[in-house]
């Protein structure tokens, strides 16, 4: 008894700081707003009407209920109820005196918005739900606990056992459809189905921007380059365990390839798209290499801090005025001519959306050969035990160069593509932020294999995009979201698993056994 | 006796103020089982990495099939023939057995990244083959059900021998092992030996074995050496290590070589 | 039935030489390019050293820009950034000896350090003291302010590292390296927002006690003109050196201290002695914290602006001291900040380069000293692996 009123009581002051926390940054009000939103209440500024700020209240107690019910499945209805009580009171208390605090600031008109810039005197009365203190105080207390106590109500319920019954009744039959599902998509049928599925996402593929609309388009062409970007790191990173912090320096070297190369300042060469990307790839895997050979002896993580070091160098280079002859200084570089394909320019974002996926496609279909070869098996050999590995006669020195080179390439070729799409390029303050970026979507996503990084490539590129009603507070989530997901699914979202491989039939004179059968 | 496959010339190794190897000889016949015993301690994995590429030799020189060895990177020692297995056993744990094998035959494959992307006959040939030749590996060492198992998750005795598999991927003809039955119970130690045996009946692979299992020693090697301090102190056919009193008193302490013979009398009796 | 002897391989008494010569001589062929590799980085060395060497002869003798005075400046400076790197610097060493995670987050605790500072100076300079003329706490009694403002920044500091420890880091102790670095980056990103949604994006101007006015010292004239030594860099850099001294002792002599170094070198073995690994843990966690906390407020005193993003670029920076220096290697830290300022300072000037550039210079020494050794100037050389 007493432990379970511990436990509740600490989870309590967690969820009681978090609050405080939420009230000071202001995210009760931006839920209120949102909430007026969806019920499409017109919001005058941008302090939400009081219902709404208790619409959160209650919010917040359920979450309460719910953190302090977590794994406590067993315990019995009187316990659950004290458990859940004890926890909200907590938190309550702690909001409680926060709106003391904030009430003692507005009675005595003290100005802290230096400090805390939220607490304007509008804020604290909205908070208080623009009742007296006194009231809002209570109002605000009582809200938590109600919230918390529908919390346990539900959780009681649905624990009945009739409920749990039904429930899990449901999910037996839903999981042997899934199981009947795969059987059909999986078996006899394989191919057939695989056919189907391409087809399906052609279509969309080819018909879907037509229809969106070019911001979507813009979305959804970025969230393609980052799928490139992710592809080549993950080789580099994923496949060969090298830890490269300064990557998208490559992708810098591919759109500068391809500005200054089609671009009437500085230097007004022109020479067209085709050219210009290619060249900017195999500069890209140039430098991968050049990039390579200080690093070789290099461990994990002073690996990581040189490669952050190369790439700030060339950042900073770029922005510097003492290139500018050469690459156009901080103002970068505009202007810069789009893509011709047989004569046909590229007008708009649909056709760059189509470009982007080719380049997907290709680099897709290059990583996945790569992957399942000899060359991947020699990189994922160094990633377990480099000194083993080169024990084992993999030429560690060549491989390592390897995949810097063609990691570096993929990202030359984001970087052509880009530059030509946004027909602008400069010198990024967040070209760091920007490296950090990859190197977490492949790893949220899921480490060394496509659809992660495809996954990842959406979700962190693309939802912030969806979500844009949070402005503030996306950075935020994106901050708590990668600590979220390193505690809660390190494998990330689609985990790797490594190929199965079948005994092949000795030398056969049947023509159909030409290729090694193995699944994945 | 047939040609020396791998001559050790008075290899040292220092380490600050420490010699792990002084001065040490050794004499390899090919196509025999050659164990090195001695104390822990006494410099035999420190004599191995000398051998094998990982440290350099501070004086003295390593002769493989009248190639020098010292010096070398451990991938060219590798491709040169020489294969080994580790202490602490150094799988690639988060790959599965047969992919560790094929690892393991990286100094024998020639598909380069370009054959790879593109699918080359060439690759797809050499990718065929050396499946077919993994798994026979792995079938010879009798982890043919494991195949497509992640290595780390393998039971210890298994792991012992998919390390030697691994070794065997680049067709070497010397092999190198380091304490390969160590941890293991009677049955595995028998089955282990048995495998150590065929390598060498079958394959005519040179073993240098590095061994605490009198039993295994004694009853598999051709030839032994004992290292104590860094030394070689002896070496020799079995039955004349085991008598040798110098031996017996690295093992057992000053005056162990009395006590042996006590107990022998004993047991005799 | 899969008969090994049908393998490609010799029967017994064939030779197997013939067969791999071929790849033989390839590798040695490897082998001796690898050679030539060997001695390419000794003679890029000496390459670069002596164009190091020409240019410096150049503005130093030939062109002579720049005169004492300037030099003495710039060197005054450079060893005021250089203590304050060597403080943070510091903090990921000490985290890195102990969890080999790289702390990505330790810059934000310095910015929280900093606002601690800032809020703790205002604060004080909001209490009125009447009197003739009427002044206020912060410079009525200036000494008693600084104090209590570096404690208050070191706790808030401090505080902040042991939530960020168990929040963020310890759940992923055992995990592949590569996951914690991203829960760290997750952190450092969550923390940055934060203070700007607390705080504002607004640059905060830090006020100073009279007696530590920004600008304002001890005047040296050197070569006919006015070198300023500011009071607020010599305080400065005096405290960060008491602060690293503390910690050496610190470190070298107290029972945590040994503690910390046990569970640096063998985690296992160190809590099979009966050292609380975790609160060990927490503890350096506190420690680098507090030490960041006062960079933090030191960092307001001298530099004067404050804002949310300020932690950053001196935490990518001190984390390359940390890493010249060797990681994982204290007195290695304090070198490294201390060359890191100096450099920064001294040597575009050095070399007849933009200002501009100082960051790629200080990259490029980076990269030049691993490239040469690889563990960092004070670093322990690694011996060659174990096996």
């Amino acid at each position: 008894m007493k432990t379970l009123i511990r436990q509740s009581i600490r989870t309590g002051v967690t969820f009681g700081i978090v609050q405080i926390f939420f009230i000071l940054i202001a995210f009760n009000s931006m839920i209120g707003i949102m909430l007026a939103k969806i019920s499409g209440i017109k919001n005058p500024g941008e302090i939400p009407a009081p219902k709404f700020l208790i619409a959160y209240t209650l919010l917040m107690g359920l979450w309460v209920g719910i953190a302090a019910l977590r794994k406590k499945s067993e315990l019995s209805a009187g316990q659950k109820i004290l458990a859940g009580f004890s926890a909200s009171l907590t938190s309550a208390v702690l909001v409680g005196l926060l709106e003391v605090v904030m009430t003692i600031i507005l009675v005595n008109k003290v100005f802290v918005r230096d400090f805390l810039t939220v607490l304007s005197f509008d804020f604290i009365k909205a908070t208080l739900f623009g009742m007296t203190p006194a009231t809002g105080i209570l109002v605000t207390i009582g809200c938590i606990l109600l919230g918390s106590l529908a919390a346990v109500g539900l959780n009681i319920l649905f624990n009945l056992h009739a409920v749990q019954e039904h429930w899990k009744k449901d999910m037996a039959f839903l999981k042997s459809l899934g199981e009947k599902f795969q059987y059909i998509v999986r078996g006899k049928y394989h191919l057939l189905w695989q056919i189907v599925g391409i087809s399906i996402l052609a279509v969309a593929v080819i018909l879907i921007p037509m229809k969106w609309g070019s911001y979507w388009n813009y979305v959804f062409g970025t969230v393609g380059l980052y799928v490139i970007l992710g592809l080549g790191l993950n080789i580099v990173v994923g496949l060969s365990g090298q830890l490269v912090l300064g990557y998208i320096a490559f992708f810098a070297i591919g759109a500068y390839t391809m500005a200054l190369l089609n671009a009437p300042e500085p230097h007004n060469l022109m020479w067209g798209f085709w050219p210009a990307l290619l060249l900017g790839v195999i500069l890209a895997a140039l430098s991968g290499l050049l990039l390579g050979l200080p690093i070789m002896r290099l461990r994990g993580d002073y690996l990581a801090i040189v490669t952050l070091g190369f790439g700030e160098i060339i950042r900073i280079l770029l922005k510097s005025d003492v290139l500018t002859n050469f690459t156009g200084g901080p103002r970068g570089i505009q202007n810069i001519q789009g893509p011709n394909l047989f004569g046909r320019p590229f007008n708009s974002e649909v056709d760059f959306v189509y470009l982007i996926i080719a380049g997907v496609i290709l680099a897709s279909f290059v990583y996945n050969r790569l992957q399942q070869s000899r060359t991947g098996r020699a990189w994922l050999a160094i990633r377990e035990d480099e000194t083993v590995a080169r024990a084992s006669g993999v030429d560690t020195i060549k491989y390592k160069l390897l995949a810097l080179a063609i990691g570096a390439a993929f990202a030359g070729l984001a970087g052509g593509i880009y530059a030509s799409r946004n027909q602008f390029t400069g010198p990024d303050e967040h070209a760091l932020m920007a490296s950090i970026n990859v190197l977490s979507l492949i790893i949220v996503g899921g480490m060394g294999n496509i659809p992660g990084t495809i996954l990842g490539a959406f979700t962190l590129k693309g939802l912030p995009e969806i979500l844009r009603e949070f402005a503030n507070f996306r950075l935020l989530a994106f901050g708590a979201l990668l600590v979220f997901m390193m505690i809660a699914r390190p494998e990330g979202l689609i985990p790797s698993h490594r190929p199965k491989y079948n005994e092949p039939k000795e030398a056969s004179t049947n023509l159909k056994d030409k290729e090694v059968p193995h699944d994945k | 006796m047939t040609n020396n496959i791998i001559q050790v010339q008075g290899v040292s190794k220092i380490f600050g103020g420490l010699t792990a190897v002084n001065n040490v000889n050794l004499d390899v016949a090919e196509g025999s089982i050659y164990s090195i015993i001695g104390p822990n301690g006494a410099g035999k994995t420190t004599l191995f990495n000398c051998i094998s590429g990982f440290y350099v030799p501070d004086h003295g020189m390593v002769l493989f099939q009248g190639l020098v060895l010292n010096g070398r990177s451990t991938d060219t020692v590798a491709s040169l023939g020489l294969s080994r297995t580790y202490q602490n056993i150094r799988l690639f744990s988060n790959l599965t057995a047969i992919e560790n094998v094929l690892v393991g035959q990286q100094p024998r494959l020639s598909e380069t990244w370009v054959d790879s992307i593109l699918h080359t006959p060439r690759s797809r040939k050499e990718e065929k083959t050396s499946l077919m030749e993994g798994f026979k590996w792995l079938d010879f060492v009798g982890l043919s059900e494991f195949a497509n198992s992640i290595a780390g998750d393998l039971p210890y005795g298994a792991q012992r021998k998919l390390e030697i598999a691994r070794a065997l991927g680049s067709k070497p003809s010397l092999l190198l092992l380091d304490e390969p039955t160590a941890g293991m119970n009677p049955q595995e130690t028998l089955e282990m030996t048995a495998l150590i045996r065929s390598l060498r009946d079958k394959f005519n692979i040179t073993i240098i074995l590095i061994e605490h299992d009198m039993h295994v020693v004694m009853g598999i090697s051709d030839y032994i050496s004992v290292l104590d301090f860094g030394n070689k102190i002896a070496e020799g056919k079995p039955e004349e290590i085991q008598n040798n009193e110098r031996v017996i008193e690295a093992y057992l302490g000053p005056g162990g070589a009395a006590l042996a013979q006590k107990y022998r009398r004993k047991k005799a009796a | 039935m899969n008969d090994p002897s049908s393998l490609p391989l010799t029967p017994k008494g064939k030779n197997n030489l013939q067969t791999n010569t071929n790849t033989a001589v390839k590798k040695i062929q490897t082998f001796q390019n690898s050679k030539f590799m060997k001695l390419l980085r000794p003679i890029l060395g000496v390459v670069v050293s002596l164009y190091i060497v020409f240019r410096l002869y150049q503005v130093l003798v030939v062109q002579h820009e720049y005169g004492a005075d300037t030099w003495t400046r710039l060197l005054i400076s450079g060893l005021i950034i250089g203590g304050v790197y060597a403080l943070i610097a510091i903090g990921y060493t000490l985290v890195y000896g102990i969890l080999f995670m790289i702390n990505f987050a330790h810059g934000e605790v310095m910015m929280f350090g900093a606002y601690a500072g800032l809020f703790a100076f205002w604060g004080f300079k909001l209490i009125n003291i009447p009197g003739d003329p009427p002044t206020n706490f912060l410079n009525a009694y200036p000494i008693i302010a600084i104090i209590l403002a570096f404690l208050i920044g070191m706790t808030v500091a401090a505080s902040l590292g042991y939530f960020l420890e168990k929040i963020a880091y310890r759940p992923l102790r055992k995990a592949p390296r590569l996951v914690p670095l991203i829960s760290a980056i997750g952190a450092s990103i969550f923390l940055q927002n934060a203070a700007m949604l607390l705080f504002s994006p607004q640059l905060r101007d830090v006020t100073n006690p009279d007696i530590l006015r920004r600008g304002a010292g001890w005047t040296i004239v050197i070569n006919g003109s006015n070198v300023i030594l500011p009071y607020t860099g010599v305080f400065t850099f005096v405290l960060s050196i008491l602060l690293l001294v503390g910690l050496y002792i610190l470190v070298r002599k107290s029972k945590l201290g040994r503690a910390m170094r046990a569970t640096a070198l063998d985690k296992k073995t160190a809590a099979l002695m009966g050292v609380d690994v975790d609160s060990t843990i927490s503890r350096t966690f506190i420690i680098s914290g507090a030490l960041a906390g006062a960079a933090g407020v030191m960092w307001g005193i001298h530099n004067g602006l404050v804002y949310y993003f300020v932690g950053f670029i001196p935490g990518i920076k001190a984390f390359t001291a940390a890493v010249l220096g060797g990681i994982g290697n204290i007195p290695g830290a304090m070198v490294g900040g201390l060359i890191l300022g100096i450099v920064e300072s001294m040597g575009p000037a050095a070399l007849g380069i933009d200002f501009q550039l100082k960051d790629v210079l200080s990259f490029l020494i980076l990269i030049f000293v691993l490239t040469f050794r690889p563990s960092g100037l004070l670093g322990e050389v690694l011996s060659e692996e174990k096996v």
